[in-house]
């Protein structure tokens, strides 16, 4: 389970580190959204460590730390305003350069 | 009393949520008014600070698990409430800038409620002792920043605010990476007991999260391999936010730098420091050749920002106390005199034929505008560093303080490159004031542009500073002195007699 889950984040780490670096911006904004869930996959399988069963209740056996659950869940909400407000200004900026290739979006550069 | 960590927090918060029930003309009053209270309840933190001589704790929740603060614990110590006075002083003139400037964007219902998010963003990473609020804090102030720009009357804001933001929330998970590492090591992110943690055995996890932190605050702070979205950045943002972003806001890395070789990575901070010195010094060099080459005067202000802060490393980096209190030292006086310069640089564009900073299009334009021109030539001292204002001080300790760390070699590159200051400055007082425009050039009319009053109160600042520094020095003197012993800080939020009180 634990190489599962290693495998699963390196591989996510990998795919949105090279979805980043596209030209596309739309490409590298899906890029942002894994690396977000790379990361809290992360964060997740930190807490996992000590056990599966869900903290603060009656089961009995080794308790899941719940303090990475808070974590993730503070940072997916935070990802999800920054993934919105980074489309939204996808949205501006494709509607004004009519383009959706980094490399045309470049009026700054003098 | 401890209490009082929570007001330059909560009074921005709740101003902001206030604001968006004001109706239009009264926002920018009421908005105003708020962050001097603000400011008037961080000097109170500094002042009580000062009188207990050791950091203010609050365990917020007030919830402990095996004697560990489990809630989140704020903590002003020294270093913190310097950095938070600093930045609401600066913030509160940028609000009485906005409140008299004649940008469209200030108009706009929502920009006082963003421009004190932004306010609570940076408080809040100020003084959280949390690493994990530092990254909600962070995030805060990014997403504000980002959307102050986006929406500015510049036509490039948004895609300089696209730039930034990526970059930043990269930066984001870089730190957020960082907290997963430490968390998988230690089992905490309290920044006290992740010192005490690293201080015993630093794991190689804690290792990839000190680079993962170091690269964070380094885009935070705009250092030089990550600083490529800055001038776009601050020089497309709306000139209230603009002054405060180049001068406060980067100065967020700069107090992450701190805390990393002061209390989470001690033994490693020789390496650090390395670094910083060497990112330093390029930062300085490549800065400053920018400045000189830049076409647009709130585009040649945001370069020089890329070389102040190279002059706040240096000193970081060279570690000694005195050369750390020397760095803070630049870092409040750089604030100051960069808001008032940027400040400056929106006011002759808002006088402009057409509102832009760009260098043909101002010049000439202070010649109707000669009182202005005295303040300007004030600011541009004090940001070369001649007295008797502030910016000599500042860069008379650095220097001073480096002849006593040994540093010699930086010493004569940055003493060099700081001449390029005076260069690039007097360049731009030149345009503005001396030269005459060409005559297919829109004749330069009289013209209304945004109120003086925050930049000339900071003008007069840098000057008060110059020549009364005493105040400063020994306060910054203090926090070096503080830094030096990590324990302190760690005893402080751990004080195990507060905890089994509770």
């Amino acid at each position: 389970m634990e190489l599962l889950i290693a495998i699963t984040i390196g591989t996510l780490f990998a795919i949105s580190i090279y979805q980043i670096l596209q030209r596309n911006v739309i490409r590298s904004a899906i890029g942002i959204i894994l690396l977000g869930s790379a990361i809290n996959l992360f964060l997740l399988s930190a807490g996992s460590v000590d056990g599966l069963v869900p903290a603060y209740t009656t089961l009995t056996g080794a308790q899941a730390d719940a303090l990475p659950q808070a974590l993730v869940l503070t940072a997916v909400v935070i990802s999800m305003g920054g993934l919105a407000l980074i489309l939204g200004m996808l949205y501006i900026i494709a509607n004004r350069y009519q383009t959706s290739d980094l490399d045309e979006i470049s009026n700054l550069r003098n | 009393m401890n209490e009082i960590l929570l007001l330059p927090i909560l009074i921005p918060l709740t101003g902001a949520l206030l604001l968006l029930l004001m109706p239009n003309h009264l926002r920018g009053w009421f908005a105003t008014g708020t962050m001097a209270v603000s400011l008037a309840s961080s000097g109170w933190l500094l002042s009580t600070v000062d009188a207990t001589g050791s950091a203010l704790v609050l365990h917020s929740g007030g919830w402990f698990f095996d004697g560990s603060p489990f809630g989140i614990t704020l903590v002003g110590d020294w270093l913190s409430a310097l950095f938070v006075l600093m930045s609401q002083l600066v913030l509160f003139l940028g609000f009485v800038y906005a409140n008299g400037a004649k940008d469209k964007v200030v108009q706009y219902p929502t920009f006082y409620t963003l421009f004190m998010m932004l306010v609570v963003g940076l408080s809040g990473a100020l003084l959280t002792g949390d690493l994990f609020n530092l990254f909600v804090f962070a995030e805060l102030l990014v997403i504000a920043g980002t959307i102050l720009t986006a929406v500015s009357d510049d036509k490039f804001g948004t895609e300089a605010a696209f730039k930034y933001f990526y970059i930043s929330l990269i930066a984001a998970a870089f730190l957020l990476l960082a907290c997963g590492a430490l968390y998988v090591s230690y089992g905490t992110l309290n920044m006290a007991q992740l010192g005490q943690a690293i201080g015993l055995e630093a794991t190689p996890l804690a290792l990839m999260a000190m680079g993962l932190l170091l690269a964070t605050f380094m885009v935070k702070s705009a250092t030089v391999p990550f600083h490529f979205w800055q001038p776009d950045f601050h020089a497309a943002a709306p000139t209230a936010v603009s002054a405060t972003l180049s001068s406060v806001v980067v100065k967020l890395g700069v107090y992450g730098y701190l805390r990393l070789i002061t209390l989470l990575f001690v033994d490693q901070a020789p390496f650090i420091q390395n670094v910083l010195l060497l990112v330093g010094i390029v930062g300085i060099v490549f800065g400053g050749l920018s400045a000189v080459g830049t076409h647009n005067l709130k585009r040649m202000l945001a370069y020089s920002t890329l070389a102040q802060v190279g002059f706040i490393l240096v000193g970081i980096g060279w570690g000694t106390p005195l050369s750390i209190a020397a760095a803070l030292v630049f870092a409040f006086n750089h604030a100051l005199i960069k808001a008032a310069m940027l400040m400056m640089a929106g006011a002759i564009a808002s006088r402009a034929p057409v509102k832009s900073a760009d260098f043909l299009n101002i010049t000439a334009v202070g010649k109707l505008h000669p009182a202005l021109g005295v303040f300007f030539f004030v600011g541009a001292m004090a940001l070369a560093g001649l007295p008797p204002t502030n910016g000599f001080i500042s860069k008379m300790l650095v220097f001073n303080s480096g002849i006593e760390a040994a540093g010699y070699w930086p010493l004569v590159l940055i003493g060099l490159a700081s001449i390029l200051t005076l260069v690039y400055t007097m360049r731009a007082f030149m345009r503005v004031w001396y030269m005459t425009r060409d005559k297919d050039e829109t004749a330069v009319t009289f013209k209304q542009g945004d109120r003086l009053i925050a930049p000339m109160a900071l003008v007069g600042f840098s000057f008060l500073l110059g020549i009364w520094a005493n105040p400063l020095i020994e306060i910054t003197t203090e926090t070096a002195l503080w830094l030096e012993s990590p324990q302190a800080y760690i005893n402080a939020v751990l004080d195990t007699e507060l905890l089994a009180r509770r």
